[in-house]
């Protein structure tokens, strides 16, 4: 690590990981610490608003936007554990505040110091887990917002690798939609249980004991699926692995 | 207002002629295309015209009085009978056509017909053709056997573009005719020409 | 009948899905080897991009200058506003012609404009000369894809459609008997055709050449027959000069295929010459605007760069699914989705834009780079402007919305749903949602933890 001061950071832990898994977020601060950051988890976070974003009310979206940049925009990086929340910060909310000229520039300068986890730990950070070890085999889904808006391929894949005895599998169509779209899995669920179906089919053929992606809203469509066709494959967000925290219960196990 | 007025006046823009002339002319420096090695231009379309998307047969001659001999082989081999459509073109009539059995107007259900290309191009093993007085498009098309002449070769698509005005066709043929419309399976004379054989003259 | 029963019934349908398997599958496998065989794509797809964006800023400009060479050539230009007024054309031309019968080279652009039909209702014949199209044409139906329009159609199905139409039908239920069958049935009509329509892949202005492409050669054999030849084409169809077609042309057949290139590429440039020995005597040409300069004022100029290829079908999950039927427009799959709200209304297609989860790979793949996402998000903008979205969302969103402004209160309702949620069920899985059916119809919900992390954070945890 550098002898520089510790960046202050503020993590955003996004609504899915605040409600549904709150370990992801523990997660985060743990490999955020590792890799020499001091952490702040500001108070006034709620939302994104990518479901607005993506419904089309553009008129909440940007109203969250304006919110979630006052709350975010104090400190030195914003890290966030989901592709497509931090693609909403990086990519969108510059382009939604474009016509304000008061918020497009901050929607600007907040998006140039913000960055999904695991591109941050292994590019701005340029950090690797030490000392954490985890006999398994895993297979690794490309979230589309982070692989497609962010350019997020290597950098889980590089620091997973640096986990003891985590092998990966290759999993058939990992770049493929895995159908949870947000809201749109609620709004139109057959067409996306015949996606995801195909995808928990993909994932049993890979051979993996464990599924791993950045995206709670993806990993809850796919373990959803695998849970509810029997499958013995368990799921993680790649963050808890890469802090140490593999070893504890996946996605829909209990404590 | 006419439909022409109504459409044109919505697309009007403040760009002069000559500016326009130049940003489409910058469109085209150095565009991006496989790339074709000078010294094998001749290789590389022999090489494009067997692939199994153009699924050519090849032959060469030395000069055009060698072409019956040339077509008589390709015949004997497809167990074709010695009967050609040939278009009316000049260099075809200095030939000894002894043994043929020659028309001029394609039936609907011609076996063969022989055509002269203007060229060959190496990039995707097209060949070149324009219609003219002694080039009927049709019989092209109608043959199950295409036997094309090729006289030269050149390396890309662009260099068989026509510089000033245009014939009433201008057209590349890369192949025979095929389809995969049916279950995605391919099959070859859809329409078209079911057989590609090219004479590489020269 | 609505997007929702179009839906099920084609996820109910077996065949659908292994038809569009294979089809699309083929040309996504086929595209990627091209792809990666073709020295810079990415550059390639930017100056493609460019060269459409070109065109669409100069279009008035282009247009005149294409009928300005057209006309030189021999040809004659009509302009139409609207489809109405691009069919009556069409009719009228072939009225003129005294048509008993047309034959018809595949072109999207006529499905569009409902050409086909406006020859029926006109008592013109006509036969459709691309093999899909000939299918859909003996069984009533719409193209289901752009480029293989067939494509929904089992062997079997096409057999007995060529049976009962075929005068000399097949014997042998192989694929290439059918096509054969087919090949002896339409050239007889292509033969005896008074018209031949074409659409046009490119209309090159400094020529005023029309230039279709097609692997069958079916637009040669309907085009060149017959005494007259009618081109219906979109404004945006125009490229500067045949190099810039050329361009184009690459990206077109790798994107659509996989092949360099397709196997017939004609530039038509005019009627038959004084010395020629085949070929139209006249040759009209449509151009139709039909809502494009319209998009072109409304946000959706990027959409006029589309160069029909079928990528964004090819590559979308959705519509692996669901097929082209479902999307219920001329325009299937992504580029379907943007265009039909654009031709038909949005009231009547704001599915379109919804069913869709924004994935992106449809961008990915787009040889002229369109920004689908991007303009698919813009139409839901619109949707939810003019209030058609749904009430139970809008109000479910608006709750949300408030709460989402207000920290406090959204960390006390969080913490309520939170108890809530973990009363319906005892192991890590719930099953049933009452809200979230749609999620638990098929798969399982993780039960959430006892507090948020917002909450555990708050008292201390850290890790």
């Amino acid at each position: 690590m550098t002898a520089a001061p510790a960046p202050r950071v503020a993590l955003f832990v996004t609504c899915l990981v605040d409600l549904i898994r709150p370990r992801i977020g523990f997660a985060a601060i743990a490999a955020l610490e590792a890799a020499g950051c001091e952490v702040i988890v500001p108070e006034a976070q709620t939302c994104c608003g990518q479901p607005a974003l993506n419904s089309g009310d553009r008129k909440t979206a940007e109203d969250l936007a304006r919110r979630a940049i006052a709350a975010l925009e104090p400190y030195d990086h914003v890290v966030i554990p989901s592709g497509s929340c931090a693609a909403t910060v990086r990519v969108h909310y510059p382009e939604i505040l474009e016509h304000d000229s008061v918020w497009g520039p901050r929607a600007h300068a907040l998006a140039a110091k913000t960055y999904e986890i695991m591109a941050y730990l292994d590019e701005v950070r340029g950090w690797r887990p030490d000392g954490v070890a985890l006999p398994a085999t895993a297979t690794y889904h490309d979230s589309c917002s982070g692989l497609r808006e962010l350019g997020i391929k290597r950098q889980p894949r590089r620091l997973l690798a640096a986990v003891d005895g985590l092998a990966l599998k290759p999993l058939a169509g990992e770049e493929t939609c895995c159908g949870f779209g947000g809201t749109f899995c609620v709004k139109y669920p057959a067409i996306s249980n015949a996606i995801v179906g195909e995808k928990a089919a993909a994932i049993d053929a890979s051979g993996a004991e464990l599924l791993l992606a950045g995206d709670l809203g993806c990993l809850m469509n796919m373990a959803g699926k695998l849970h509810r066709d029997g499958s013995p494959v368990r799921a993680f967000h790649a963050i808890e692995l890469i802090a140490g925290m593999g070893d504890g219960p996946a996605i829909g196990e209990e404590a | 207002m006419t439909a022409r007025a109504d459409i044109l006046a919505r697309l009007t823009g403040t760009a002069t002629p000559a500016g326009i002339a130049a940003e489409a002319a910058a469109l085209l420096i150095a565009p991006e295309r496989p790339r074709v090695d000078p010294a094998q231009v001749e290789e590389t379309f022999l090489a494009r015209l067997t692939l199994s998307s153009v699924a050519a047969t090849v032959d060469r001659i030395a000069t055009l009085a060698d072409l019956p001999a040339a077509i008589a082989r390709y015949c004997a081999d497809q167990s074709l009978p010695l009967t050609l459509c040939v278009p009316p073109d000049p260099r075809l009539g200095q030939c000894d056509w002894t043994g043929f059995t020659l028309h001029d107007r394609a039936a609907p259900d011609e076996p063969a017909a022989l055509a002269i290309a203007r060229c060959g191009v190496a990039e995707t093993g097209s060949l070149v053709f324009e219609t003219g007085a002694a080039a009927p498009m049709l019989p092209n098309f109608l043959a199950l056997h295409h036997i094309v002449v090729v006289p030269q070769v050149v390396a890309y698509l662009e260099d068989a573009t026509l510089p000033g005005a245009h014939p009433r066709a201008h057209y590349w043929v890369t192949g025979v005719s095929g389809t995969t419309d049916i279950e995605g399976t391919y099959v070859r004379g859809a329409h078209g020409p079911r057989f590609l054989h090219v004479i590489r003259l020269g | 009948m609505s997007f929702a029963t179009r839906v099920d019934e084609a996820l109910a349908d077996r065949n659908l899905k292994l038809a569009v398997e294979r089809t699309a599958g083929t040309a996504e496998a086929k595209r990627t080897l091209a792809v990666d065989a073709f020295p810079d794509f990415d550059a390639a797809r930017d100056r493609a991009a460019a060269i459409k964006d070109h065109v669409v800023a100069n279009l008035g400009h282009y247009l005149q200058a294409f009928e300005a060479n057209a006309t030189a050539a021999g040809a004659q230009v009509h302009w139409a506003r609207t489809a109405q007024e691009a069919c009556d054309i069409v009719v009228r031309l072939c009225k003129a012609a005294n048509a008993k019968s047309v034959a018809r080279s595949k072109s999207m652009l006529g499905e569009e404009i409902g050409l086909p039909h406006a020859l029926a209702e006109a008592g013109i014949g006509r036969i459709e000369t691309d093999l899909a199209e000939h299918i859909i044409q003996l069984s009533g139906e719409r193209p289901s894809h752009i480029i293989w329009p067939a494509m929904h159609k089992t062997r079997e199905q096409v057999s007995a459609l060529f049976k009962a139409s075929h005068r000399a039908p097949h014997e042998e239920e192989t694929i290439a008997a059918m096509a054969e069958s087919a090949r002896r049935h339409l050239r007889e009509g292509m033969l005896a055709a008074d018209v031949g329509i074409s659409g046009a892949n490119f209309l090159v202005a400094d020529t005023g050449a029309v230039c279709t492409v097609t692997n069958e050669g079916n637009a040669e054999l309907s085009l060149v027959p017959p005494r007259m030849h009618i081109v219906t084409a979109g404004i945006e169809k125009i490229v500067p000069s045949t190099g810039h077609a050329v361009h184009l042309l690459r990206m077109l057949s790798r994107s659509a295929t996989g092949a360099p290139l397709s196997q017939y590429t004609t530039f038509y440039t005019g009627p038959k010459r004084a010395l020629d020995r085949d070929g139209p005597e006249e040759m009209h040409i449509v151009l139709v605007d039909n809502g494009r300069t319209t998009m072109r004022e409304e946000g959706l100029a990027e959409m006029l760069r589309c160069i029909r290829c079928g990528a964004c079908m090819n590559h979308c999950v959705v519509f692996r699914q669901i097929g082209g039927h479902a999307y219920g427009g001329t325009y299937p799959g992504p580029m379907g989705a943007v265009l039909t709200p654009a031709f038909d209304g949005l009231k009547q297609s704001r599915d379109l834009p919804n069913a869709c989860t924004l994935n992106g790979k449809c961008q990915e793949v787009c040889p002229v780079r369109i920004p689908l996402p991007t303009l698919l998000r813009g139409w839901r903008e619109k949707s939810w402007r003019e209030g058609l979205e749904p009430a139970s969302l809008r109000s479910g969103l608006g709750t949300w919305a408030w709460f989402a402004r207000r920290p406090r209160l959204y960390r006390a309702a969080t913490a309520t749903a939170l108890r809530a949620m973990r009363l319906m069920g005892r192991s890590g899985w719930l099953t049933r949602l009452p809200l979230a059916d749609g999620w638990t119809r098929y798969r399982d919900m993780p039960r959430p933890t006892e507090e948020s992390f917002m909450a555990q954070y708050r008292k201390g945890r850290r890790s």
